[in-house]
């Protein structure tokens, strides 16, 4: 009765699937009604996969000509020159892709300012939310606790543009008029901690806000998944931790964060491919400085998500279309890297079972 | 003294953690470190909510003061000159594009999730698949943006419309809704498949009936969860519905179509000295501010209600 | 059955790559097949008049993109056209036109690959453009200047000159009282703060004009190479902002800011508190950007624009004449592919030219010149070409 069956192809788990084709499975319409769903989910699952093989043709279709003609200089040095003799530079051909005479393109400190704010995004998001979500779970009565939970909703809705627009009109002038200028006097002259010794501009515009503000979205994503994952940690290895004489500090430490390391690596991963991505938040509170990487935190700088939204529209005024090619491979960039994320972050990680939460033995 | 006993099972009573204060052989420093570690806990919680609260306030004391109800309909002017206009062209293309972006997406991933996780069960296709969705997932919006205006809008020849721009949301919003589906499939109990299997009933209808009606609330938390990042997405509509559209209209290419965030984007203090054009940012954003807050309590009537029915 | 699974995802993979592969051979590298061969193509087919009088009566939507230093006028412009032109029953425009505040950069993009019908541009057309499409035209509107603004408190009327300019955006001058600025201003107070430079982090027709000012007038400091839409700023200057009215509110935000912006910000400029600076001509005079000054230097050189209307005004004869002056482009497609769409844009700019010169309605508040006569032909004739 299976062998007739059209469900049963070796992919598809003949028999494991508790609704394939078992004996006495219905009437043939039955059948037939399943095997359209099936079809259909077939056509379903194709168009993501198709859509994945598109954006990367495409991204690879432009790129791989300004990869070869580009060479080093694009990871090396910070350069926007459509063209070498100015606005009216001829067209010529090089290795069969068309450009302007003199064309050179380098987005090195596109490339560092992702990496760097990135970094700053975790540093200052990972522990607070870790942090807020052991208080919350371990410290606030349960009703506060769902009405906390809204704001961390809340915040992990509101547009990033929203964000951007509170970044340059509130949060920005409050760290360049209050913040800075006090940690900049009272700082110790400790040649390290120059770095930490400037001034902002009005806007707020610079690194320190652009890291600061990817913390805040990627907060409520590690935030939650923390509550919910500490939640879950069972009592047991709790109360072993206290019969040993551990304080609640201790426990958390030593018990509840390891066994959670899992899924909360994979939520710290989930946020950094956020922050990677984070586009136009950033390229409000940057400032936009795509020629050099800034001498100080307060430096204005930008990122390769800034650099893509701002120059793209435009790229199609170079006529020999290299530009657009140039920012194809800046986009390659981008993706390659918060890809190496996600399979550092999967080599990091055991694998767990599927759909649930991926807790497991983290001790 | 040692209040463990009252403490329920899986939370620890607030203050009263077993250990601390009963045991007086706990030394001075372990104590104290206990207590600033909570100190830094409590503070970075205070942290964490901090910016969500400053900015909801200040972004709708920036936008009552000047708030007039025909921003919502009348049409956008222009950002220069006293009168700027209203938002009505960005209200409609937003819903508009964030309706038909997450209907395409969500039926395109609800026969995804479906497909995995009730036929793809051998190793290679499903990890695959699911290797493939991850990618999907981790690709920034600012790329697919880039496809979409490079392959669609020019190479294509599509220009600016609302096809480009549904066709990028609903592949930015497809690996949500497929994860969400995948998930509330699993987690219908074993018993109400083979219950309906006992009774003879067939497997499509089992399929139809049973299990997608009970994993109906699930699959809609990740439809609005897919509707509340279309709303928010401005990078990738910048390139495929353009730079200050009109009304969207059966038109679907050559036609760019306006959108909430770009107002924010473009009319933000920072970029548009004019005020009047400033206040029409702040009305955008108090105006996505109130679309997601509408979708967060939805998103919680939901699960209240699946958690309600399971409950019985 | 498994060859038949095998089959299906083949086929479903095959097709969007299909349609993709289509896409990118005629993505932006090589769109527009014109190549060479336009240039021997009849021309272009023509709906209606010339250059007609009002647009048609078929409602159409007509898209405008591109500089934001025109963009103010484009708004007024396009308001009173949609208002003069409309169905009197139904109070509705018979053509729309949506404009938008992009940078010329772009609007020279949007135009060159076809998303908008107009593009507002206060730089001609480069010739790599040109080569790409050939059926691209510049057609001037109005003539406008920039001022170059600066956040120095308690200093006014300061002057300013190429090699100066060069020199702070090189970053080789840092602070407001250094000697080079000092030997220019001696009797201003200038204070030693530290001078933020602002330039535009979009692809911009003033970043364009700025620099071909500073090439004209300090070659040695600043090379023809950075002379275009978007460059590789010198480390001199860090900060960017977006469009006009972003470095209007970067320069107020900044002390010691010191920014180019479009003359039709003048009034916002003002009103922010940024000083104007006076320029140094090519008769070694120092100008500020008045409506005296600019006309000066626009009669000095309008005898001389080609039918073609490429002329950069940068740096002209004139005792009195403001060095940074400019023509403000419409970049149209003299091939449309919709011929009553093509009326309408001719109706348009046929207006703009006429009509929208009016001084004291249309270019006084935004501080432009208008076309002198010679120049209004020239651009009529341009504006004919515009067909299907």
């Amino acid at each position: 009765m299976a062998a007739s069956a059209p469900a049963a192809g070796p992919a598809e788990g003949a028999g494991d699937s508790p609704l394939s084709g078992l004996p006495g499975a219905g009437t043939p319409a039955a059948r037939r009604g399943l095997d359209v769903i099936r079809w259909l989910g077939r056509i379903g699952a194709i168009i993501p996969l198709g859509a994945l093989i598109c954006i990367v043709i495409v991204l690879l279709v432009e790129a791989i000509p300004a990869f070869r003609y580009n060479g080093t200089t694009f990871f090396t040095h910070s350069v926007y020159t459509p063209g070498g003799g100015g606005y009216d530079s001829a067209i010529v051909h090089t290795d069969g892709v068309a450009h302007q005479t003199g064309a050179t393109f380098g987005f090195f400190s596109s490339i560092i300012g992702t990496l760097v704010t990135t970094l700053i995004a975790v540093i200052v998001g990972v522990p607070l939310s870790i942090g807020a979500a052991l208080a919350i779970v371990e410290r606030l009565p349960k009703r506060i606790a769902g009405g906390v939970g809204v704001f961390l909703e809340l915040l992990a809705g509101i547009p990033s543009v929203v964000i951007g627009l509170w970044g340059v009109v509130t949060f920005g002038p409050f760290l360049s008029r209050d913040i800075v200028p006090f940690v900049s006097r009272n700082l110790p002259d400790v040649p390290v901690l120059n770095y930490f010794k400037g001034s902002m501009n009005g806007l707020g515009q610079s690194m320190l806000t652009s890291g600061l503000i990817l913390a805040i979205m990627i907060i409520p994503i590690v935030a939650s998944t923390a509550r919910d994952l500490i939640r879950q940690v069972p009592i047991l290895p709790r109360e072993g931790a206290v019969a040993l004489g551990m304080s609640d500090a201790q426990c958390a430490m030593r018990v509840t964060l390891p066994w959670i390391r899992t899924g909360l690596i994979g939520a710290i991963v989930l946020g950094i491919g956020r922050a990677l991505g984070e586009t136009i938040a950033v390229a409000m509170v940057s400032g936009n400085n795509t020629a050099a990487l800034p001498s100080d935190i307060y430096g204005t700088m930008t990122t390769i998500a800034a650099t893509l939204v701002n120059g793209l529209d435009s790229a199609f005024g170079d006529g020999s279309g290299f530009s657009v090619r140039a920012l194809a491979e800046l986009a390659l960039v981008l993706m390659i890297i918060t890809l190496a994320v996600n399979v550092a972050a999967r080599m990091l990680v055991r694998r767990t079972s599927g759909a649930a939460l991926p807790i497991g033995p983290g001790l | 003294m040692s209040s463990a006993s009252s403490a329920r099972p899986g939370t620890t009573a607030p203050g009263s953690g077993p250990g601390v204060g009963a045991w007086p052989a706990i030394p001075m420093r372990r104590r104290v470190g206990n207590r600033i570690f909570w100190a830094l806990c409590v503070i970075a919680l205070l942290l964490v909510i901090t910016p969500t609260v400053w900015l909801a306030v200040g972004v709708i004391a920036r936008a009552a003061p000047h708030w007039q109800w025909s921003v919502l309909t009348t049409k956008t002017i222009g950002a220069t000159g006293k009168d700027v206009g209203g938002l009505s062209q960005g209200i409609l293309g937003t819903i508009v594009i964030t309706l038909v972006a997450v209907v395409v997406g969500g039926i395109i991933s609800v026969l995804t999730g479906v497909y995995l996780s009730e036929y793809a069960h051998r190793g290679r296709y499903r990890e695959i698949l699911r290797g493939g969705y991850e990618v999907l997932a981790g690709v920034p919006s600012i790329v697919l943006g880039y496809v979409g205006y490079v392959a669609l809008a020019i190479g294509l020849g599509w220009k600016f419309g609302l096809l480009p721009a549904v066709v990028v949301i609903a592949v930015l919003t497809i690996p949500y809704i497929t994860k969400a589906t995948e998930t509330s499939l699993a987690q219908v109990p074993v018993s109400y498949r083979e219950g309906a299997e006992a009774l003879g009933i067939p497997a499509s209808v089992t399929l139809r009936r049973i299990v997608l009606k009970t994993a109906l609330p699930g699959m809609i938390t990740g439809m609005l969860l897919a509707t509340a990042i279309a709303v928010g997405e401005t990078a990738p509509l910048l390139l495929t519905a353009g730079a200050g559209g009109g009304n969207p209209s059966t038109h679907l290419t050559d036609n760019p179509v306006g959108f909430l965030t770009y107002f924010v984007f473009t009319f933000s203090p920072n970029v548009q000295p004019n005020p009047a054009a400033n206040y029409l940012a702040y009305d955008a954003a108090l105006l996505l501010l109130v679309f997601v807050l509408v979708i967060i309590i939805l998103g919680r009537i939901i699960a209240a209600r699946a958690r309600r029915n399971t409950e019985q | 059955m498994a060859r038949r699974i095998r089959l299906v995802y083949t086929a479903a993979a095959v097709v969007p790559i299909a349609l993709l592969a289509s896409a990118c051979g005629s993505s932006g590298t090589s769109n527009n097949s014109s190549g060479s061969s336009s240039s021997s193509a009849p021309a272009a087919a023509m709906v209606g008049p010339a250059l007609p009088s009002k647009p048609s009566t078929t409602p159409k939507t007509v898209l405008e993109t591109g500089s934001t230093l025109l963009y103010p006028l484009m708004g007024a412009w396009t308001q009173a056209y949609q208002k003069e032109f409309q169905n009197a029953s139904t109070k509705s425009p018979y053509a729309t036109i949506d404009t938008g505040a992009t940078g010329s950069g772009t609007g020279i993009a949007d135009a060159a690959s076809g998303t908008v019908d107009i593009g507002a541009s206060d730089a001609y057309l480069s010739s790599s453009v040109k080569t790409t499409t050939p059926t691209l035209v510049n057609i001037a509107l109005a003539i406008s200047a920039q001022q170059i603004n600066y956040n120095v408190p308690g200093v006014k009327n300061l002057k300013l000159d190429g090699t100066v300019l060069a020199g702070i955006y090189n970053g080789k001058i840092n602070s407001w009282n250094d000697p080079a600025i000092k030997s220019l201003n001696p009797s201003a107070h200038l204070p030693n703060l530290k001078i933020v430079p602002l330039h535009r982090e979009d692809s911009s027709g003033d970043t364009f004009l700025f620099t071909s000012y500073l090439n004209a007038t300090a070659p040695s400091d600043w090379p023809s190479s950075l002379v275009n839409t978007t460059i590789t700023w010198p480390k001199g200057s860090t900060t960017a902002e977006t469009g006009n009215g972003g470095m209007v509110s970067g320069c107020a935000a900044t002390k010691g800011c010191v920014a180019y912006i479009g003359i039709s910000y003048l009034q916002k400029t003002q009103a922010a508190g940024l000083g104007t600076a006076m320029l140094k001509n090519s008769a070694g005079n120092f100008v500020a950007p008045t409506p005296a000054t600019i006309a000066a230097a626009a009669s000095a050189q309008t005898a001389k624009t080609p039918p073609s209307e490429t002329q950069s005004m940068i740096n002209g004869p004139g005792a009195n004449s403001y060095p940074i002056i400019n023509y403000e482009y419409a970049i149209v497609n003299t091939k449309q592919s919709d011929g009553v769409k093509a009326e309408d844009i001719r109706a348009f700019l046929h207006w703009t030219v006429h009509a929208g010169q009016d001084g004291t309605t249309y270019l006084d508040p935004v501080d432009f010149q208008p076309l002198p006569a010679s120049v209004v032909k020239l651009s009529d004739a341009q504006i004919a070409k515009i067909g299907a």
